[in-house]
């Protein structure tokens, strides 16, 4: 071996041991998250965030001091806490911000947190009153930070796939989209008693009641209707819609299921229902279009074809009589072939992977924050859902067609 | 989709019955308001039962939304029957290079290592690719050939998945298949229960299909919540009764999960270190504080001898009370270790 091809070899061994040694310890920047409301929801965000390496807990803000040894628990050692969320915010020990707050305090959260110039990712939805969302969009936009809603689906191989097949054309033109959430459940947390003037009733069932909470067309819907966005490119122009309590006369005050038709242009609609005393159908989105249909669930997604329904005309057979010898027999005219659902299998649609959707969306923060690319379900895909959501919350109660606003000023952005 | 890796067995309804005593008078705070309420729920391919004093059935409603909620999320983590589970993620991923993950899917591991470095592998959560081997993952049983059971060695194994404090898991040997089922459902009701201390629950009873139950207090006027252990099948006599407050029972047994070729019952319950079913042990009940400790320890007895078993829990859970059913129906043999239940000798000589 003389000293050149000696060199070489070191060279090749160097660089091999480093790819070992980074897929071994791969070197990432670490990122320590400040967490804004650590309730069910914040908790599974963390629970997620944690299965990314390098990621951190630095400090958690919530204002129900039970979620603080819940929390010390989840991550495995004691976290720094407060109620007040600018004393987490001052912390220099902060690089991006995880907001799972009610979605009645998301404005002042975000807005807070946009104002430190941190990351921010964000649960749906968005905000909870027109104005919240507008106000959310300058925040965030104006001071120029990352912005991800929790609108995982986006983040769902079988769904990214599902879409860009439609979008391909796979299933015609998509004119409808059908969504249901359905569940068998009272939707209601355990209150500690006691309770004697209902602070922690409406603290822990903040989702229960009208002036903290969208219901279920906010809370479940919004995934729906972000869906129905991806699919048709644009927000809804405006909904009708109802609501009403069947079921469960606890004294809440947004409806235990509700109904609400979204106009989209050139007559296209998304219809969404959702209610919590039967759950045959489960969570499930359908796209139909001109050519199919596909359905969309939490773990997979299923193409199914339209019947053939050609015309091209046939010629009679000549080795039989023909319809003119043989005569037309007459009858009655009702079939049931034509009205009956499809049983037959569908085509399962494969995605790159299986992840989770909410580990593949925070998997996919963290790796914009760390400037490897930009964000997906970005804060104008957040505000086009959102803004129909504050909209549809009036309008299952006023049961009139209400228009939806758009943005104002609106940056350039794919839906 | 279904939870089914179980490489234990779990009872048949009625194997394990569980005795209430049905009051109105409470021993809590408002003891006359306290009723028994009980709720089921499918998860983990069972039927999880909890048995809940509350004041009202809007509040128990509340509560057994709260626990089975619990439990789904913990079946969202361990299944090996779910793509998209944190424990399906590691066996796609852990072959290839660590695998970060949480600290409770971490606590998790860790608490399976130590029962199979407590056992010496008698208890082994790698041996996913062996259940499939001989059939048991989707109920289709069969008899690996000596080939493939040697080739599986090369993926099998706990010494060959390595945790670090950073987090990680990694398998040494690609393929390796982790399977939960000896102790997620245990894993499950430890979550769940304390889903119910948080909620200030004083009496409560969860089942995992009874093979594993907690009692957590006790019935209004009662010491505990009644266990009943039955004798072997055919029999459908009383074994042994048992009394619990605060503390876990698990059972196994090969009444339900197995099948039979020339005449020969195959168990699903796998001996790692044979790499086949185990054979000559009936049945097993164990009573220890955590449910995730005692459904592992019920694999850990029903795989080893009961020799073994004494050694291993004298040293490994000094606490625990266990009573072992071993041999044949004919010839039934009991064997316990604390357990100071009166045992009905006529189902076994002991």
């Amino acid at each position: 071996m003389n000293r050149r091809d000696f060199l070489q070899s070191v060279s090749a061994a160097a660089l091999a041991s480093t790819t070992i040694a980074r897929a071994a310890a791969p070197a990432v920047k670490p990122v320590r998250l400040g967490v804004i409301g650590a309730g069910s929801r914040g908790q599974e965000n963390i629970r997620q965030f944690l299965r990314v390496p390098g990621v951190s807990v630095a400090a958690i803000c919530d204002i129900y001091p039970p979620r603080y040894e819940q929390m010390n628990r989840l991550v495995g050692k004691e976290v720094p806490h407060t109620a007040d969320h600018k004393e987490l915010l001052a912390r220099n020990d902060i690089d991006a911000v995880l907001i799972a707050s009610p979605v009645a305090c998301h404005a002042e959260h975000v807005i807070a947190a946009a104002k430190t110039g941190r990351p921010i990712y964000g649960e749906k939805a968005l905000g909870f009153t027109v104005e919240d969302n507008q106000n959310i969009l300058d925040a965030v936009t104006s001071n120029k930070v990352l912005f991800q809603i929790g609108h995982e689906y986006r983040y769902a191989s079988w769904a990214q796939e599902a879409i860009r097949r439609v979008h391909a054309g796979e299933i015609g033109t998509p004119t409808h989209a059908y969504a249901y959430w359905h569940r068998n459940g009272d939707w209601r947390r355990s209150v500690p008693s006691p309770d004697p003037d209902g602070k922690l009733e409406h603290l822990i069932n903040w989702r229960l009641y009208r002036e903290s909470s969208g219901g279920l067309g906010t809370e479940l819907g919004s995934h729906h209707i972000d869906m129905a966005n991806w699919v048709f490119g644009e927000q809804p122009e405006s909904v009708i819609g109802t609501n009403s309590i069947c079921r469960y006369h606890d004294g809440r005050t947004v409806g235990d299921n509700v109904q609400t038709v979204f106009s989209y242009s050139q007559g296209r609609r998304l219809v969404f229902s959702s209610i919590t005393d039967n759950a045959k159908v489960g969570c499930e989105f359908w796209i139909y279009g001109t050519g199919g249909s596909v359905q969309i669930t939490i773990e997979d997604a299923t193409i199914y074809y339209e019947k053939n329904s050609s015309n091209t005309p046939t010629a009679d057979q000549t080795v039989s009589k023909t319809v003119v010898e043989r005569g037309v027999v007459t009858g009655a005219s009702y079939s049931t072939k034509g009205e009956m659902p499809y049983r037959g299998p569908g085509e399962k649609i494969v995605g790159a992977h299986s992840e989770d959707p909410t580990l593949a969306a925070v998997r996919s923060f963290i790796e914009a924050v760390r400037g490897e690319h930009s964000i997906f379900a970005d804060v104008h895909c957040g505000f086009r859902a959102a803004v129909a959501c504050s909209v549809a919350h009036d309008a299952v109660f006023a049961e009139n067609k209400m228009l939806i606003p758009k943005a104002v000023q609106l940056t350039a952005a794919g839906v | 989709m279904r939870w089914r890796g179980s490489s234990k067995r779990w009872l048949a309804v009625g194997w394990l019955a569980i005795t209430l005593a049905l009051t109105s008078t409470a021993v809590a705070a408002a003891p006359s308001r306290l009723r028994l309420f009980t709720t089921t729920h499918s998860a983990m391919g069972t039927e999880f039962t909890l048995y809940l004093y509350s004041v009202d059935s809007e509040a128990a409603a509340a509560v057994s939304e709260e626990v089975f909620d619990e439990v789904d999320r913990i079946e969202q983590l361990l299944s090996n029957y779910r793509e998209s589970s944190e424990l399906s993620r590691i066996n796609q991923n852990a072959g290839a290079g660590p695998v970060t993950t949480d600290p409770e899917m971490m606590d998790f591991l860790q608490q399976s290592e130590y029962w199979s470095r407590a056992s010496n592998g008698a208890f082994d959560i790698t041996v996913g690719r062996l259940m499939k081997a001989w059939g048991f993952f989707r109920h289709e049983g069969r008899i690996p050939t000596d080939a493939e059971l040697g080739d599986l060695r090369a993926v099998t194994g706990w010494e060959k998945v390595k945790l670090d404090s950073a987090r990680t898991v990694q398998f040494t040997s690609p393929g390796i298949e982790l399977d939960p089922g000896g102790i997620g459902k245990g894993f499950a009701v430890d979550a769940a229960v304390r889903i119910l201390r948080a909620d200030h629950i004083a009496a409560a009873m969860l089942s995992a299909g009874s093979s594993t139950v907690y009692a957590l207090g006790a019935p209004p006027h009662k010491t505990g919540w009644r266990i009943v252990v039955p004798g072997p099948l055919p029999s459908k006599n009383t074994l042994s009764v048992i009394t619990l407050r605060d503390t876990s029972l698990s059972s196994a047994d090969c009444s339900q999960k197995n099948f039979t070729v020339a005449g020969h019952l195959y168990c699903h319950i796998m001996d790692p270190r044979t790499m086949r079913p185990v054979e000559g042990r009936i049945q097993v009940s164990v009573v220890a504080p955590s449910a995730t400790a005692s459904d592992a320890l019920s694999n850990v007895v029903f795989v080893e001898t009961p020799e073994q078993s004494v050694a291993t829990l004298k040293a490994f859970a000094p606490n625990a009370h266990v009573l072992i059913v071993s041999g044949d129906a004919e010839a039934a043999r009991c064997s316990t270790f604390h357990w100071t239940s009166p045992v009905d000798a006529t189902h076994c000589a002991r």
